[in-house]
């Protein structure tokens, strides 16, 4: 095992990159679109919270309805997509081969987004389902099952066939993700949809199943880039490599078991449960070694990239030290069932995965397409719109959720006069969603400039010195 | 991780033990868990859902309650459930044996639903129909599961009681009564030997 990480080819864009163009822009493209898409539904439903009455007459926007939809949206068309287009570029980057089949992920994207836009109209008409993270209907499941498979043909591919017989982290987080998932999603698709469990066995399953798609799935994906992308622009090796080993299988092993934290003085046996507070603490090792390890994305030194990097990577560990204090007994009695967890998840998504891709996305476009990014103010813009997006949604969630669960356990204030106490905060949240989504349009506008540069400005178009997004 | 293989096993093996511990593990102590029978009342709890009730089902979860709204009551002297009225007992895994698909909810944005329906506002279909069209503070109103027509012949029954423009009435639809159907048949009142309610112990000093 080398603690180097790869060497900087002479070029920086080689033959890995250009054959792979096409393919994965289509993934990247896709994700984008479908994360505006729920940036603006998104919006739609914190209005609906502080104003009910918004759009409440049509049967579409229905607050159950649209927030099935936008959750569909975020992950399975944004975080999938964006994983997907990452993991398989680094597999084939630390692979040192060009990725084969590309057909595959053509295809592969192409059935998946067709899936997933059925899967939202049929939530939208009336066939969801009502699982955490598995709204989509029953029939569009398969679909995607085979698309997912399709599209990691290439990453397994770049990975059995990988020059080199030693492997990176980046590696190891990238191929379980692209191997998990699958088992998972099916499995959760058998026990929840198709042939549903007993009972309350449902919702143990659905708690696995969303904890897994968490821990096994968009948590590495994420961290696969923060494992590459950090060592690789600060030029400096990751601190101990065996500690990276021992944290990865941590997550592996624990991850999916801390399933029944939502389930916490719920209709389950207490061990479902007693098991998840564990696991959560377990899991602090892991969160530890991933702050220790990649602490070098803290100190920018003006890579826009990195400090994308680098706020992910605090959202990731501060939220898993907050998962770890909610999943006690004693703090879930004020937590559970309020915004704590919605702001808990937008921590996750928005403020860990979403900003470790992005910073990702900033490091890999410009080498797909051979141009380097058109405009360093927009990409400031982006930052700037995404951390301060991300922590005014996520600290008035998380004060909506404190005080209404404060109210909530005082049986003393009627339930009706609940929501006017913590409406302001989510005022507040809906502003920060505001300028995420103000974000996420800067960052997809600018990459179609990248992308295709005479469809935005025929005139911007010129060679720039340097693939680096370093401007700071 | 040279090699391949040792790590693809440990990879199926992180996956499988929590699938086999979390999920076996359940099965294993509650998917036989059946009805249970009481030799008094001759029947068995909990009762199988009605027809329309079960289609109400449907309804809820197509149109989402579940976001706002939990059916799970936790015991007493964790939150407020049972001092909000919500629920005299914990619910417990055999409450939702009869049900097809389980919604527990994890957001109480809206009431807890586990018992609405011995709640006065449940008791009267027409009053819960009425309440299903007018908005309530947090909750929107649901107006696209009525239809507004033209009266041809008597008046409705089941028209809604409120002025409407003369010759137009507003009925609920067959989704509409299915809910409140559903809404009704919420109700775990049924003590079963396991759900008997865990009081709060006093604390030292403190008589009961």
């Amino acid at each position: 095992m080398t603690t180097v990480p790869p060497a900087a080819a002479p070029a920086e864009v080689t033959e890995i990159d250009t054959s792979a163009r096409w393919p994965l822009l289509l993934l990247l493209g896709s994700a984008l679109l479908w994360l505006v898409f729920s940036g603006i539904l998104a919006l739609v439903n914190f209005i609906q919270l502080h104003t009910p009455g918004f759009l409440a007459d049509c049967s579409v926007f229905t607050y159950g309805r649209s927030s099935a939809m936008q959750e569909a949206a975020f992950i399975y068309g944004w975080a999938a997509n964006a994983g997907l287009a990452v993991a398989l570029w680094l597999l084939a980057r630390l692979g040192g081969s060009p990725l084969r089949s590309l057909n595959w992920v053509v295809a592969g994207t192409l059935f998946w987004n067709f899936a997933i836009t059925l899967g939202l109209i049929g939530i939208a008409t009336g066939d969801m389902t009502s699982n955490g993270w598995l709204h989509l209907p029953s029939y569009v499941l398969p679909i995607m099952l085979v698309a997912y498979g399709t599209i990691a043909v290439p990453g397994v591919l770049a990975w059995t066939g990988r020059r080199k017989e030693m492997t990176f982290a980046a590696q190891w987080y990238a191929v379980a993700a692209l191997f998990l998932f699958p088992w998972l999603f099916s499995v959760a698709q058998m026990l929840l949809v198709f042939a549903p469990g007993r009972g309350v066995l449902q919702a143990i399953v659905a708690g696995w199943f969303v904890q897994g798609a968490w821990t096994l799935w968009l948590a590495p994906l994420a961290l696969a880039a923060a494992y590459y992308l950090v060592p690789k622009i600060t030029g400096r090796v990751i601190p101990s490599y065996d500690f990276a080993q021992l944290s990865f299988w941590t997550l592996l092993f624990v991850g999916a078991w801390t399933g029944g934290r939502h389930l916490i003085g719920g209709p389950v046996p207490a061990w479902v449960a007693t098991i998840a507070v564990v696991s959560c603490a377990l899991l602090l090792f892991h969160y530890l070694v991933v702050a220790v390890n990649l602490r070098g994305a803290f100190c920018s030194g003006g890579s826009t990239i990195l400090k994308f990097v680098g706020f992910g990577l605090m959202s990731y560990v501060v939220g898993g030290f907050i998962d770890a204090a909610t999943a006690m007994r004693g703090v879930a009695a004020h937590t559970q069932f309020t915004f704590f967890s919605e702001g808990q998840s937008q921590l996750a998504l928005q403020g860990a995965f979403s900003m470790m891709i992005y910073g990702a996305i900033y490091f890999l476009a410009p080498r797909l397409t051979g141009r380097s990014w058109p405009s360093g103010a927009l990409i400031r813009a982006h930052y700037a719109a995404a951390v301060t997006g991300t922590v005014v949604l996520v600290l008035s969630l998380l004060v909506a959720g404190f005080v209404q669960g404060r109210d909530l356990n005082d049986a003393a204030i009627p339930f009706a006069k609940l929501a006017g106490f913590y409406r302001p905060w989510l005022l507040a949240a809906t502003a920060g969603q505001g300028i995420l989504l103000i974000g996420n349009l800067l960052l997809a506008t600018h990459l179609l400039w990248l992308a295709c540069p005479k469809a935005v400005n025929p005139a911007a178009f010129s060679p720039a010195p340097t693939m680096e997004a370093s401007v700071s | 991780m040279k090699n391949g293989f040792t790590f693809f096993l440990g990879l199926f093996l992180a996956l499988g033990l929590a699938w086999a511990g979390i999920v076996l593990g359940s099965n294993a102590q509650l998917g036989h868990l059946a009805p249970y029978f009481d030799e008094n009342e001759g029947k068995a709890f909990p009762e199988r859902m009605a027809g329309i009730a079960a289609r109400g089902q449907l309804v809820y979860q197509d149109l989402g309650c579940a976001a706002c709204h939990t059916q799970q009551v936790r015991r007493p002297d964790f939150g407020s459930d049972k001092a909000r009225g919500w629920g005299d007992r914990q619910s417990v895994a055999r409450d939702y044996v009869s049900q097809a698909q389980v919604q527990l909810g994890e957001s109480r944005i809206g009431q807890d639903l586990a018992n609405f329906g011995a709640r006065p506002l449940a008791v009267d279909a027409d009053r819960l129909t009425q309440y299903l069209y007018e908005p309530h503070g947090g909750m929107p109103s649901y107006r696209f599961l009525f239809t507004e027509r033209k009266v041809t012949g008597e008046r409705s029954a089941k028209a809604l009681k409120f002025a409407t423009p003369s010759g137009f009435e507003t009925v609920p639809t067959h989704r509409a009564e299915a809910l409140v159907a559903y809404l009704q048949s919420l109700n775990n009142v049924y003590e079963y030997p396991e759900a008997k309610p865990v009081e709060p112990a006093p604390k030292e000093g403190e008589h009961k």
